[in-house]
């Protein structure tokens, strides 16, 4: 008898240990608990520097997608797991460069309002970026805006972020020369490049910017967006080392300015 | 500003973005209608004035057409910051400065344009790419 007992218990003790395993696999942890992996090393990769895109490695291109950089296939790319109204927004939109562009008609809001370009649309843009490491944050600094982002180290994420431009970012390194980049709690208002990829607010950007020697930055990203996309896609950018200074001229996206662009270059080009 | 000048405002600088983003697709910038992308024309005359400003520099020259009538040009570059990286300053160019200038044109015939380069008095050449 004591023996049956003995095993009922134990049947009942695997059953709950059971339940609870298979209850842990189910749940999807919040994003808020996300934070650095086991991976993450406590040894700082050095970033340093002023990186400008690689001409000789895509350059600025037009497109995130890796198949199709020049923006050439724009809705009908192989690596773009679209869901059907995000393909059907991107072939909405009219890109203000590349192959499809429409000058006459163009949709992008960076390009119609001064609105900030936002995180990865910032790395198509012809200007460096300079990463300033400390060990609270990474500031990551852009030429154009001047736009600047703030990576919180040994943090997370707030349970609700409140959806903003730049998002909000959490970060930690990796095999000595990486730099991990979480970021959530996004806005919808950005396109992801030139030629108008969507997201939603459901995305989940991970960048990892790695060293590869004195010259040389790799920016490694998934785009995670079940609200646009099946699945999680993969894109990149080159950098190169600048020496020539960063910041010496600060390009900013003035109404007025571009008001009297305007009335000079543009109106008499217009007129028939 | 409304809402067909913001619109433009952001065709002009689309297109001169454009050009350095992606000179590869240059013939596609034609169909805009606004700028002949197809031959930079060239026009010997004097600086009036350089303005070193975003979205887009401005240099103001007068050219002398084939009546011997004084033409005012306006002709852009990229923004300050990019044209820093091709080893332009402000002061590159200076009013009374007499060059030669190899520019994208309007369509229309007004007399405005996109840069391509641009040559000094002492034979200095100077490119907008």
């Amino acid at each position: 008898m004591p023996h049956r007992v003995l095993l009922s218990a134990t049947a009942l003790m695997a059953l709950m240990i059971f339940s609870l395993v298979v209850r842990a696999q189910n749940t999807v942890p919040s994003r808020a608990q996300a934070g650095p992996p086991p991976g993450a090393t406590s040894k700082v990769a050095d970033l340093s520097g002023d990186w400008a895109p690689d001409p000789k490695r895509g350059g600025i291109g037009q497109s995130l997608s890796l198949s199709d950089n020049g923006g050439r296939q724009r809705g009908n790319e192989t690596d773009i797991p679209y869901l059907p109204w995000a393909r059907e927004k991107t072939l909405s939109e009219r890109s203000s460069t590349g192959p499809d562009l429409g000058f006459a008609s163009t949709t992008d809001p960076q390009v119609l309002y001064c609105e900030p370009p936002g995180v990865p649309h910032i790395y198509l843009w012809p200007i460096k970026t300079k990463l300033v490491q400390t060990p609270e944050a990474v500031y990551i600094l852009h030429e154009y805006g001047p736009f600047f982002r703030v990576v919180w180290l040994n943090s997370k994420h707030p349970e609700d972020p409140d959806p903003q431009w730049w998002g909000h970012s959490i970060g930690w390194y990796e095999n000595d020369n990486t730099l991990v980049v979480d970021t959530i709690g996004f806005n919808d208002k950005t396109w992801l490049d030139q030629v108008g990829h969507p997201h939603t607010e459901q995305m989940h950007l991970i960048e990892r910017y790695r060293r590869v020697d004195k010259n040389t930055m790799e920016l490694d990203m998934t785009i995670d967006d079940p609200g646009a996309y099946t699945k999680p896609w993969n894109a990149r950018r080159n950098f190169i080392l600048s020496t020539t200074g960063f910041l010496r001229y600060q390009q900013i996206c003035s109404v007025k300015e571009n008001q009297r662009f305007f009335d000079n270059l543009a109106k008499p080009a217009i007129k028939k | 500003m409304n809402g067909n000048s913001t619109r433009t405002v952001g065709i002009l600088f689309a297109l001169a973005f454009g050009l350095v983003v992606a000179r590869p697709v240059l013939a596609h910038h034609g169909a805009a209608g606004l700028y002949d992308v197809s031959k930079a024309v060239m026009m010997k005359g004097t600086i009036t004035k350089f303005e070193w400003t975003n979205p887009h520099n401005q240099i103001y020259f007068d050219v002398k057409d084939d009546k011997g009538n004084v033409v005012h040009w306006i002709v852009a570059t990229e923004p300050p910051q990019v044209m820093l990286e091709r080893g332009w300053t402000r002061r590159s160019l200076k009013e009374g400065d007499q060059v030669t200038v190899y520019a994208f044109v309007a369509s229309n015939g007004a007399p405005v344009g996109n840069l391509q380069r641009l040559v000094l008095p002492d034979g200095k050449e100077l490119s907008a790419r």
